[in-house]
């Protein structure tokens, strides 16, 4: 599975109705993400990826690819 | 200049009622909670409040809280730690720890400021908590005080609760917290399951039995005699302010923890003590459970039915819910403000839910139909309802 599809897989597997998710959606108005949906959504992707996401780091993220952006430059670290 | 910079931060935004024509917040209620509520001038059959039993009016309740005005006056204007802790503080204490079958008992001013302290007063940094993303505001803004590291929980979702329990490791302690009934739309955690996973990853479950209190179980224990859970160790908060008809909350556990919090609480430590009315109404409320709840919630559950029905055939979307809440799903929080206007028109109020207190786009209109409601006015919501769906 490519980074691309985990990171959708994961936010699926932490939203309360697995809607259509794209690397286009918009966290808020696309998938209706508040901020209890957020912390658990960073949360999965910590298990996903074995690492720990401060908050304040993904706090600027507004879509699905902005997420992945960020991991990349992460796991490149 | 500075001032008029810092209070022109604090604009509200009325946007939602100018479009609705509507706002059912603050509404001016001029009467107690009989059959009918006065509100703005108009008597209208009252499903919005918690009342679940129908006893905030009875005459026994008010009563025992004039007798307790007489003896000890409006107040005791001090703080439970100093002056605030009068025999019938501590009665209650016991009564309620007795009611709920736990150790002890401490009584605060609100539910919220249980909710609120409790979590700070036991939880830090090396900590977890794992929480059902539905629960309360006061819940997660007393884990967010604690500083610890939070996780939420898909709503009463057994599989992704012990998915994150077995892959929490290293923390001082894990706590799983959830309430025993979501209030927007009644539905009822599997508090049982939650228990066992608990025990299982050696995590201390805290449950909010607020919605649950005087309505779950046989006699009107709540959740815990509801799941026939016996001997149980974690933390139980509820409120006194909805079936149990005062106002204030509780926090009950094992003695060791309740006389820490007594100590090391400030939201108690801090706080003027809840009033001798209140404290009186209590105790009268748990006297009334303990010879009349199977009569009490027998009218109960009918009247619920009677108004899930009459929603079903007025072609409302409703929850199905196994408790005394009846549950519109309204969608957006225009459409919620319109059909808790358009009830209130027709005579009937009812509680509109919109988001934070839901998730976006997934407005709740509420209706609680007390047990002190006539049948006659409950005929009456009845066919109200059936034909508002139509209009």
């Amino acid at each position: 599975m490519t980074l691309e599809q985990r990171v959708i897989k994961t936010l699926k597997d932490n939203l309360e109705k697995s809607p259509e998710i794209s690397l286009e959606s918009r966290l808020l108005e696309d998938l209706l993400v508040d901020s209890l949906d957020r912390m658990m959504l960073l949360s999965g992707l910590e298990d996903e990826f074995s690492i720990t996401i401060a908050e304040e780091d993904f706090a600027e993220v507004a879509t699905v690819s902005d997420i992945v952006r960020k991991l990349k430059a992460r796991l490149s670290d | 200049m500075y001032l008029h910079d810092f209070y022109s931060r604090f604009t509200l935004d009325e946007s939602l009622a100018e479009v609705t024509g509507f706002n059912p917040y603050y509404l001016s209620i001029e009467s107690g909670l009989e059959d009918k509520l006065m509100v703005n001038g108009a008597r209208l059959i009252n499903l919005a409040s918690n009342n679940y039993l129908g006893l905030a009016a009875d005459d026994r309740v008010k009563k025992a809280a004039v007798e307790a005005v007489q003896k000890y006056g409006a107040s005791l204007c001090g703080t439970p730690i100093a002056t605030g802790y009068i025999d019938l503080y501590k009665r209650l204490e016991g009564k309620l720890s007795a009611f709920v079958g736990l150790e002890e008992t401490m009584i605060l001013p609100s539910c919220y400021q249980a909710n609120n302290g409790l979590f700070s007063a036991i939880a830090g940094a090396q900590d977890l908590i794992i929480v059902d993303r539905y629960v309360h505001s006061s819940l997660i803004q007393g884990i967010k005080a604690a500083g610890c590291k939070i996780r939420p929980f898909l709503h009463n979702n057994l599989e992704h609760l012990e998915g994150i329990l077995q892959r929490s490791t290293g923390y001082r302690q894990i706590f799983v917290v959830t309430e025993s009934v979501f209030s927007t739309e009644g539905s009822v955690a599997p508090f049982q399951e939650i228990v066992q996973l608990c025990q299982k990853y050696n995590a201390l479950p805290v449950i909010d039995d607020s919605h649950g209190i005087g309505v779950l179980g046989k006699s009107g224990r709540g959740i815990l005699e509801e799941k026939g859970i016996e001997g149980y160790q974690g933390i139980y908060t509820a409120s006194l302010g909805k079936a149990i008809a005062a106002s204030g909350g509780m926090i009950s556990g094992k003695s060791a923890l309740i006389k820490h919090l007594k100590y090391y609480c400030p939201h108690l430590v801090y706080s003027t003590a809840l009033i001798p009315a209140a404290l009186a109404g209590i105790e009268a409320v748990l006297d009334i459970i303990d010879t009349e709840f199977g009569l009490l919630k027998k009218r109960l559950t009918s009247y619920q039915q009677i108004i899930y029905e009459s929603l079903l055939e007025g072609g409302f979307s409703v929850v199905q819910a196994k408790t005394p809440i009846n549950s519109i799903k309204s969608g957006s929080k225009e459409n919620t403000f319109i059909i808790t206007k358009k009830l209130f028109e027709k005579g009937i109020l009812t509680t509109p839910f919109i988001e934070p207190a839901v998730p976006q786009g997934e407005g709740r209109v509420r209706l609680i139909a007390g047990a002190n409601l006539s049948e006659d006015t409950i005929a009456e919501a009845a066919a109200v309802l059936k034909e508002m769906g139509r209009l």
